[in-house]
């Protein structure tokens, strides 16, 4: 590996682990609060990337196009949660995992209806480089690093600073208490599942000026955004946090050392870090069905 | 008393889980301002009983008002919302908030925030504030649930086995504090010590397997050999 590559590689990796954070910290907190495995996820995080693209060929303007996906991505989040999960949550977890799987080929189907099935270009909203111990960096790969920080800082203040995020973090431990004290769990489930809708088409918005956007691109990242929940442990937004960034830089640093590492790498990292940490680095033993 | 003059009152209750019934036409009465005991052996279905008034379990048939409110077929935050407050048997309170934020959910559904009510009752929960409630005693926990349960001041208290695993000593504390409460709130507990119930309880059902066999009244003899007979 060439030495002159890591801070690039370095900084890559940091990128794509915050892209994975977005997007991962919105499944930890379903799986956590509604025992649900969320993988329509995946389709909002297409949704923002797709809105992205629109938006910036309407408007001219990425960014735009980046906070119109995320509230796309919301407001889609909003109906599935009222029309399909409202009704499962009762159900087995597999249930929840089988049925989102069929909203994400649904969705798939409607976006290659609207968009088509070729790949689309999104401009990179700016062109910096910055000079980084002796390597050019794209400012943009920051400014995503930069926004998955604020992300985890909005999501930290609201779990541990409002009423609504401390009545979540009561409802990953006891939902059935909760909701004997007198809150509606039921409007908790909503605001959590429009919240990592939210954020997932946040992520799609971020993440596509570095890929093109496709219709399965949602399936692309599934792998390494699960393998982001399962390292940093269910229901975990630290875990989450440092298992993204690990899962990042072993995908970044990993393709510099032999390229077909990027894909295997997180995998033999996931192995060996559950064969120690069974429930993850952060994961509660106690949290279970 | 009569069913009008009964702040409680449930009737005919059927409740199975699955195929499996657990309350076979279960009534009881509970006049504001009570402490009514539920005794019976394990699986007799008290708590099955409390969890039903508490909206947690759906009863089959049956009907259960609260101040001439149906409660059947309401949600369990509403029915709490509307005055009637479950404190279950687990002691599990929210281990990873602090004991202050376990307050704080209390509040937050009955926009009861007089704590010092609750530091009257339970002075040693103001020292806890800011400790994980995960790292209470199992005393401090029961503390912390019946304080929790009582902000927004419910009219009914449903109380499941809470002196089960304590210290004597704190066993006489909360036998003190439902005296207490019950000058402005009526108890329905479900407990298995039988001098505390004597002692505290102005009525006592006795559930065998999922009946209720006796209705024992203060006046008439609530002792622990009256309420062992129909265990």
């Amino acid at each position: 590996m060439d030495p002159q590559l890591l801070p690039s590689g370095v900084i890559f990796g940091l990128s794509i682990g915050s892209i994975y954070f977005t997007m991962a910290i919105g499944l930890s907190l379903c799986f956590g609060l509604m025992r649900i495995i969320s993988l329509d996820q995946l389709l909002y995080y297409s949704l923002g990337g797709y809105i992205t693209y629109s938006f910036g060929v309407v408007t001219g303007s990425v960014w735009l196009g980046m906070v119109g996906g995320t509230m796309v991505a919301a407001v889609v989040a909003l109906a599935v949660e009222r029309l399909v999960f409202r009704r499962i949550y009762e159900r087995e977890i597999t249930f929840s995992m089988i049925t989102s799987f069929g909203v994400l080929i649904g969705g798939i189907g409607v976006i290659q209806f609207f968009w088509g099935v070729v790949p689309r270009p999104v401009a990179v909203p700016m062109m910096t480089q910055l000079n980084v111990l002796g390597t050019e960096v794209p400012v943009y790969r920051l400014v995503v690093i930069g926004v998955a920080a604020l992300v985890y800082a909005g999501i930290w203040v609201f779990l541990n600073r409002t009423i609504t995020g401390k009545a979540i973090r009561a409802g990953i431990e006891n939902v059935e208490h909760v909701e004997g004290l007198g809150i509606n769990v039921s409007r908790l489930f909503t605001l959590t599942f429009v919240i990592a809708g939210a954020l997932s088409g946040l992520a799609g918005g971020l993440h596509a000026p570095l890929i093109m956007v496709y219709p399965q691109m949602g399936l692309e990242v599934l792998a390494f955004v699960f393998m982001v929940v399962i390292i940093g442990g269910l229901g975990s937004i630290k875990g989450t946090l440092v298992s993204a960034l690990i899962v990042g830089q072993v995908v970044s640093l990993g393709s510099l050392v032999y390229a077909p590492l990027a894909q295997m790498a997180p995998f033999a990292a996931m192995l060996l870090i559950l064969l120690v940490r069974p429930t993850g680095l952060f994961g509660s033993a106690l949290l279970k069905r | 008393m009569t069913a009008s003059d009964a702040i409680l009152n449930v009737s005919d209750l059927n409740v199975a889980y699955g195929e499996s019934k657990v309350l076979f036409g279960v009534g009881l009465r509970v006049a504001p301002s009570a402490i009514v005991a539920c005794v019976g052996r394990n699986g007799a279905g008290k708590t099955t009983l409390l969890k039903s008034i508490a909206g947690f379990v759906k009863p089959r048939s049956g009907t259960v008002s609260f101040g001439g409110t149906d409660l059947v077929g309401r949600a369990s935050y509403d029915i709490a919302k509307l005055g009637v407050k479950y404190v279950p048997q687990d002691k599990k309170v929210f281990s990873d908030l602090t004991v202050r934020e376990n307050l704080e959910l209390g509040s937050y559904s009955t926009q009861d925030y007089d704590w010092e009510r609750v530091y009257g009752y339970f002075p040693k929960l103001r020292q806890l504030l800011d400790r994980k409630a995960g790292y209470l005693s199992g005393g401090e926990r029961q503390m912390l649930m019946i304080g929790r349960a009582i902000l927004g001041r419910p009219q009914v208290l449903l109380v499941d086995e809470p002196t089960e695993g304590l210290a004597p000593s704190i066993v006489t504390h909360l036998k003190d504090v439902f005296r207490d409460l019950s000058s402005s709130t009526a108890l329905v507990i479900v407990e298995q010590n039988l001098p505390l119930v004597c002692a505290i309880s102005s009525k006592v059902y006795a559930l065998k397997e999922g009946h209720i066999v006796a209705e024992l009244s203060r006046g008439e003899s609530i002792t622990v050999d009256a309420c062992e007979r129909y265990l």
